[in-house]
């Protein structure tokens, strides 16, 4: 077992708690042992980084620091934004002894310990893709997908700025559809599969958001797709969430089900619905379920 | 070494379009546009593209390479070569194709000029005296101001594929190179200018235009260094400023986002009621967290304290995200091997210069404050 400090940010406490159980559920199959940090908040996604940058920093540092006193050297992210947020602030830190001493003498004042340094940010995603999380991985999934279709969609902040992220290669990605395949599944391929959900926007831009959202459902639909399959909780939250908003704007119907990488890697190795919990999804992930009984 | 290439020929006049081979030989050290000009110099006259310096300082020759813009004379082609996949060459994206590889500037030139690319003194007669600006202070606007207006970036935004009148990476980190320029007096205005409907907010965050930039701008960051400037000078009326500010409140008063209150944060209370249908349908699937008791984190007295010492720090607005800078120009250094290379001298394999970090040599700068 390896042991990982976990964070699982706000929207897997929040309007995806099924990303937050299937995760704890699949953890020990493929050899991780979750400690769950409990006090840390919000990395700020892109907001906080963009309305209070020092915040943001000291939000992230404060994080790390709470990581770093688990005793163990990884900090695992089950969410693209949250892990470019806390790369980009450990980088920082871990690059210029000036600014780690500003913030640490910050955190200590307020009661928080002070960061060092050690911790390495990881998702979920590059965990299971390689080494000996894949190999576990796929003994774990031994109920197999049975050959179904399903359409890998990354999004933006696991890919990009790859000089930050640097798992993948950022135009060429390959960690889901190995991951699929382990599953037994077919990995989709199709060209948006790399590109934005639209849902940093959806808010204060939802017309570009959507003109953003379809293509990746459409493109996934049109190449066959049984369903698809992210490591992003906010990029699930547009694609299934928001899907409604679609057929009423392009008038097309996707009934497009979209899962998150737990849930899919959970499936295979044979998870109760109690730990999928696919009713909380807005498209129903019937069809799925179905094909599988077969 | 023999180059092999695809490319997307295109008639302007005529509309029609076509994917061609060709197989060259070219030196070792050759790059995408030396090849682009053996093709053209001793095997179809007729192939258009744009060039001028060779040297990736004119911005003339930006173009995609299976699917991602590069610049041509920066990309060099020994390694594609090698590997025996052949290359697909095409026009940039998000702008009109005239002809092969030369797409039509004038969108990206609009865009440019609608952000006032030049500094706003206050004064028409200048004074006696010349201003002397610390070194310090032009370093905020560095990385900005080595754009060379190639459009990399452009190509391949999300936001302006969606909205083709977003004023996109390039106009917007040439925007900040103003607002960041403690010569310019026309800050306020600019922000509200660049805070309207096509501007800032836009942004969708997908860090494509980081990804492609060929000269480290980082237009992502100047759009995030222009929101905390705005949000900084009170302009933050528009739903994506407001967005943003929930995030603030919500991380200092619960820890956690408050999701099911960032609509009507966001849109305002009379907005979101029209979306009362889309909410219910949320609503039945547990997307709507309750917002009471709302969910706080432990001790998230720390990060409401945090929050004001922040505050009284005084680091805020677009230095927050240029404090960053720095330490990740080390990073990719350092994984670009340049400490090796510089330990080998600067004439070996795989040595180059040494790239300009502002300020890098003076030791005094970092405790000057
Ligand atoms: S920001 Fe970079 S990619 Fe964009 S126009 Fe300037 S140099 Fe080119
Ligand atoms: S991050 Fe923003 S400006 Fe940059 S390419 Fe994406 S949408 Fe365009
Ligand atoms: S020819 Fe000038 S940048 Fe390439």
């Amino acid at each position: 077992m390896r042991k990982v400090a976990y964070y699982k940010g706000c929207l897997a406490s929040l309007s995806a708690k099924e990303l937050d159980v299937a995760t704890r559920a699949l953890a020990p199959k493929v050899g991780l042992e979750l400690e769950e940090l409990e006090s840390v908040t919000c990395c700020g996604a892109g907001d906080i980084h963009e309305a209070e940058p020092d915040y943001y920093l000291h939000l992230n540092a404060r994080i790390l620091a709470y990581a770093e006193a688990t005793g163990t050297d990884t900090l695992m992210t089950v969410c693209n934004v949250c892990t470019l947020n806390l790369r980009q602030a450990n980088h920082a830190l871990k690059g210029d002894e000036a600014l780690l001493a500003r913030v640490n003498d910050n955190l200590v004042s307020v009661g928080a310990p002070a960061y060092s340094g050690s911790v390495d940010v990881l998702h979920f995603l590059w965990l299971v893709a390689a080494g000996e999380g894949y190999e576990l991985l796929k003994r774990a999934a031994h109920r197999g997908l049975q050959g179904l279709k399903i359409a890998p969609f990354y999004g933006c902040q696991i890919l990009r700025p790859s000089k930050l992220l640097g798992f993948d290669d950022p135009d060429r990605p390959e960690s889901l559809e190995r991951i699929i395949e382990a599953c037994g599944g077919e990995a989709i391929d199709y060209p948006a599969k790399v590109k934005c959900c639209g849902f940093p926007i959806i808010q204060a831009r939802e017309d570009v958001a959507l003109a953003e959202l379809v293509q990746p459902i459409e493109q996934a639909k049109e190449a066959g797709a049984d369903a698809m399959v992210t490591p992003c909780p906010l990029c699930h939250l547009s694609l299934d969430a928001w899907q409604s908003k679609l057929r009423k704007q392009t008038g097309k119907d996707f009934q497009m089900p979209v899962l998150h990488l737990s849930q899919l890697i959970g499936v295979a190795a044979g998870l109760s619905e109690s730990e999928l919990k696919f009713k909380r999804h807005v498209v129903s992930v019937e069809p799925v379920v179905e094909k599988l009984a077969v | 070494m023999k180059v092999a290439l695809k490319i997307w020929r295109y008639d302007g006049a005529t509309g029609e379009k076509a994917l061609r081979e060709y197989e060259i030989e070219a030196p070792e050290e050759a790059t995408l546009l030396d090849c682009l000009d053996i093709i053209k110099d001793r095997h179809d006259g007729t192939l258009a593209y744009r060039k001028s310096c060779r040297m990736m300082i004119c911005g003339s020759c930006g173009m995609r390479m299976d699917g991602a813009a590069v610049l041509a004379c920066k990309t060099r082609m020994a390694e594609i070569a090698a590997s025996g996949h052949v290359p697909v060459i095409s026009a940039m994206g998000n702008l009109p194709v005239l002809k092969d590889l030369v797409v039509d500037m004038t969108p990206f030139w609009q865009k440019i000029r609608a952000v006032k690319p030049w500094l706003d003194t206050g004064y028409v007669e200048p004074p006696e005296k010349e201003f002397v600006v610390p070194q310090a202070e032009m370093d905020v606007i560095h990385k900005e101001s080595l754009c060379i207006m190639c459009g990399c970036c452009v190509s391949e935004c999300n936001s302006m594929e969606a909205d083709p009148d977003f004023l996109g990476p390039a106009a917007l980190a040439k925007g900040f190179r103003f607002v960041g320029d403690p010569r310019d007096r026309a800050t306020v205005e600019r922000l509200q200018a660049y805070s309207d409907e096509h501007g800032i907010w836009d942004c969708t965050r997908c860090y494509f235009c980081n990804e492609r930039c060929p000269k480290g701008v980082d237009p992502r960051d100047a759009i995030a260094k222009l929101g905390a400037e705005a949000m900084r000078e009170g302009i933050d009326s528009d739903m994506g400023a407001r967005h943003a500010k929930w995030f603030v409140t919500s991380a200092k008063t619960t820890g956690w986002l408050r999701e099911t209150e960032l609509v009507p944060k966001t849109q305002g209370v009379v907005r979101s009621l029209k979306e009362i249908g889309f909410a219910m349908s949320l609503l039945r699937r547990g997307k709507v967290p309750p917002p009471f008791p709302p969910h706080v984190a432990k001790d998230v007295d720390e990060a409401r304290q945090l929050y004001e010492l922040v505050e009284r720090e005084g680091h805020e607005g677009a230095r927050g995200i240029v404090q960053l800078e720095k330490p990740l120009a080390r990073l990719e250094r350092h994984e670009a091997g340049y400490e090796e290379a510089a330990a080998r001298g600067p004439y070996g394999p795989g040595s180059f210069p040494k790239p300009y970090l502002p300020g890098e040599n003076e030791s005094t700068e970092e405790g000057a404050a």
